[in-house]
């Protein structure tokens, strides 16, 4: 079976500032990590290998520092990475990362699944999964949850869906997307850590690729940012206090509002 | 001293006190004075309400309390942040509670002698928040630094996890600003790295427990942040062949880590259900989880390899790597939350922290394991393994009642105790004698030592009103 992971560099936000005036993030002195949803599909692939054989291939385009994404994800047990780095790559929109990275699964040649996370805890949008399944032309299965069965070419898969699960079945080569249930990732060994650090990582850039230099970077994607801000958190607390109203009636409020919010 | 032979804090008393800190400052209620009633022991019978608490502001106002303490032969508990482990900042004989909180300003931040000069009541990793702009870090700090005052930490001799590199509380101690027993105001040590003019009364300060004098101002020593970090997680088959690998990552690595700390199988285990944990722990009989840190990654990546592959060279069943915030969290939640996986299991337990030679831990263990076997309650065992200072924690059985637990638990420790002293130990590395383990003090401490200390103590202390009953009775 052949696996290819697309995977995203993202700054670590566990411990992030907010620079309040601005309304955007500190990336002064941030560590960069592979987005951690992305930990996910490279579980999953690697779980796949094991059981069908195979290999997985991760990729992912960003700034030449993203090869360091890239050895994670190898030090986890991934066969190969493939960085797409390039100035022209810059700025780029969903839609052109997309396009970039569909024309570099392209040249791969034949390859049976495609495991994507769900989105990347930066941007948040969830698109480029789905965006290279269209533009390769593939079935899609978004937010699986479990993958029940791979037989002749059919995948059988579980979606987690508003309200509960689904379950759907599709020919390969295909794409999904992964949520957390699929299985917890594991950790990078110092095995996998000393021959990660060995592998030659294929560096491939724009004029590698048969593509239209004018869907590229922030100028050829159709996506504009107009303005940031900061959501305002509201909250409409109510305070039922209990020695002004009494117990019976804070009681008998707290039950209506709890009924009204459907809570119980 | 017999309790009756303390004044009682009348209205007279308040008064004053309110005279001295303005009303808003002092409390007498109930409901505000519970939470200075104990420390992060959960035992209520280590708690103990204080008849008055008081807020100060500064070392002045603190000297004419103790004045006014002294007159009246009232008893004054001096109380950083209360996330203690041994009831030190607990007020047994009632009293005046003395809480630090509003002494919380970072005065100066030297860099050009690399130190920073605090009120007691700053949060210990506040003092790193603010620092980090600079390129520098108090290395001294515990494992609570999220909630701990510096002045707790100062009066404590605070240890935690990087004590095998960066030492204890004490190394980054260069001067203090303190209110002495009787009220006056004293400056000890200052900037100096070298100052033999008279006896060293910063040491003697410094672990005191609260017991010789307020502290109002520490200076401390800081040092350049380590530019790398990464943590290994290492599981074992056994204990033995765990412990038998950390003096070898010194001598025949020549690293000297930042943190080794330690967890025996029932620690692991409970740790890694609790947290659902998809680790292969199920084999491990032991974890070792240790952190390098260095001045680039290049010099980092070069340790840990060569401490994993000893690991892997001397029975590690697997060696993870994290370099990185999220895997690192990951793994040291598996550390951090052991505590709290044994509290599913039973909410009354006794935090422990013997401290014995490191070759010593091996030998340790079977004592540990008979120990747990006589009395019927588990004694996970986790902690610092590079120092040697290990939470033995036992936990109350389920099936025992509480009578059974209060009559067993002494004797069980009593009897841990004695085995840590055969072993070159002591009772306690880092959380202090308090009034927990008090009693235990003549097992491994001589009369001849003990009356020492009891002798400063009555002559710095001549009205016995300072933090007493703590770490011995006068």
């Amino acid at each position: 079976m052949k696996l290819i992971v697309p995977i995203k560099q993202v700054p670590e936000t566990g411990n992030v500032k907010m620079d309040e005036e601005k309304g955007t993030m500190v990336r002064d002195g941030v560590e960069s990590i592979v987005n951690p949803l992305d930990l996910y599909s490279i579980e999953c692939a690697l779980k796949l290998k094991e059981e069908h054989g195979g290999t997985v291939t991760v990729i992912s385009m960003g700034p030449p520092k993203a090869e360091k994404a890239i050895r994670e994800a190898l030090s986890m047990g991934c066969d190969e990475g493939i960085l797409l780095t390039d100035k022209a790559f810059a700025g780029s929109d969903t839609w052109a990362t997309s396009y970039v990275i569909s024309e570099a699964i392209k040249t791969l040649g034949d390859f049976d699944l495609i495991v994507a996370g769900v989105r990347a805890t930066d941007g948040d949008t969830g698109q480029v999964g789905p965006e290279i399944a269209a533009m390769l032309d593939l079935p899609i299965a978004t937010f699986v949850s479990r993958i029940n069965s791979i037989e002749n070419g059919i995948m059988n898969v579980t979606r987690l869906v508003e309200g509960g699960y689904e379950q759907v079945k599709f020919s390969m080569p295909a794409l999904i997307t992964v949520v957390n249930e699929i299985s917890f990732p594991r950790l990078p060994t110092l095995r996998g850590k000393q021959t990660a650090r060995t592998k030659d990582i294929p560096v491939v850039k724009k004029d590698d690729l048969a593509i239209d230099s004018d869907s590229l970077g922030l100028e050829g994607s159709p996506t504009r940012v107009v303005k940031i801000m900061r959501p305002k958190v509201i909250r409409n607390g109510v305070i039922l206090d209990v020695n002004k109203i009494g117990i019976k009636k804070a009681v008998e409020e707290l039950v209506n509002f709890l009924e009204e919010k459907n809570f119980v | 001293m017999n309790v009756n032979q303390y004044g009682k804090v009348d209205q007279e008393v308040v008064q004053k006190l309110e005279e001295i800190l303005g009303s808003q400052f002092v409390a007498t209620d109930h409901e505000k004075m519970e939470p200075y009633s104990h420390d992060e022991i959960a035992d209520e019978k280590y708690a103990h309400m204080p008849d008055v608490v008081v807020k100060p502001e500064t070392a002045q106002q603190i000297a004419d309390i103790v004045k006014l303490a002294n007159e009246k032969k009232i008893p004054v508990t001096p109380r950083g942040a209360g996330s203690g482990l041994s009831g030190g900042a607990v007020p047994i004989y009632g009293g005046i509670l003395l809480s630090v909180e509003r002494m919380n300003h970072i005065i100066e931040i030297d860099t050009e002698n690399m130190m920073v000069v605090v009120e007691p009541g700053v949060v210990t990793n506040e003092i790193n928040e603010k620092l980090k702009d600079y390129g520098l870090f108090f290395a001294g700090y515990p494992m609570s630094l999220e909630t701990c005052y510096v002045g707790g930490n100062v009066a404590e001799n605070a240890g935690g996890g990087k004590a095998v590199k960066y030492g204890v509380t004490e190394r980054y101690i260069m001067g203090l600003e303190f209110v002495t027993p009787t009220g006056e105001i004293i400056n000890v040590g200052g900037k100096l790295i070298k100052d033999v003019t008279g006896y060293n009364l910063r040491m003697l300060m410094v672990g005191s427990e609260g017991t010789l004098g307020i502290i109002t101002k520490v200076i401390i020593k800081l040092l350049p942040v380590p530019k790398a970090q990464v943590d290994l997680l290492a599981l074992f088959p056994d204990v033995q062949t765990a412990i038998s690998v950390v003096p070898k990552i010194m001598t025949e690595g020549g690293v000297i880590p930042t943190a080794i700390e330690f967890m025996d199988k029932l620690s692991v285990h409970t740790s890694c259900e609790y947290l659902n944990e998809s680790l292969p722990y199920q084999q491990a009989g032991a974890m070792l989880l240790i952190t390098v840190d260095g001045s680039d990654e290049q010099i980092v990546e070069r340790d840990y390899d060569t401490i994993g592959n000893l690991c892997m060279d001397n029975g590690a069943q697997e060696v993870y790597v994290a370099d990185n915030y999220t895997t690192s969290e990951r793994l040291w939640s598996v550390r951090r939350n052991i505590a709290e996986a044994f509290k599913v299991v039973s909410p009354h337990q006794s935090l422990e922290d013997i401290v014995v030679p490191i070759g010593q831990i091996p030998a340790l263990m079977p004592e540990i394991a008979r120990i747990s076997e006589k009395y019927g309650m588990q004694i996970p065992c986790y902690g610092h393994a590079g120092d040697g200072n290990l939470h033995a924690t036992p936990i109350k059985n389920p099936n025992d009642s509480m009578d059974e637990w209060n009559r067993k638990l002494p004797l069980a420790l009593e009897e841990l105790y004695r085995a840590t002293l055969k072993l070159g130990g002591t009772l306690s590395g880092e959380h202090g004698i308090g009034h927990k383990r008090k009693k235990y003090m003549p097992i491994v401490k001589t009369e001849a030592e003990l009356e020492f200390m009891r002798r400063i103590k009555r002559a710095v202390d001549p009205n016995n009103i300072m933090n007493p009953g703590k770490i011995f009775d006068v």
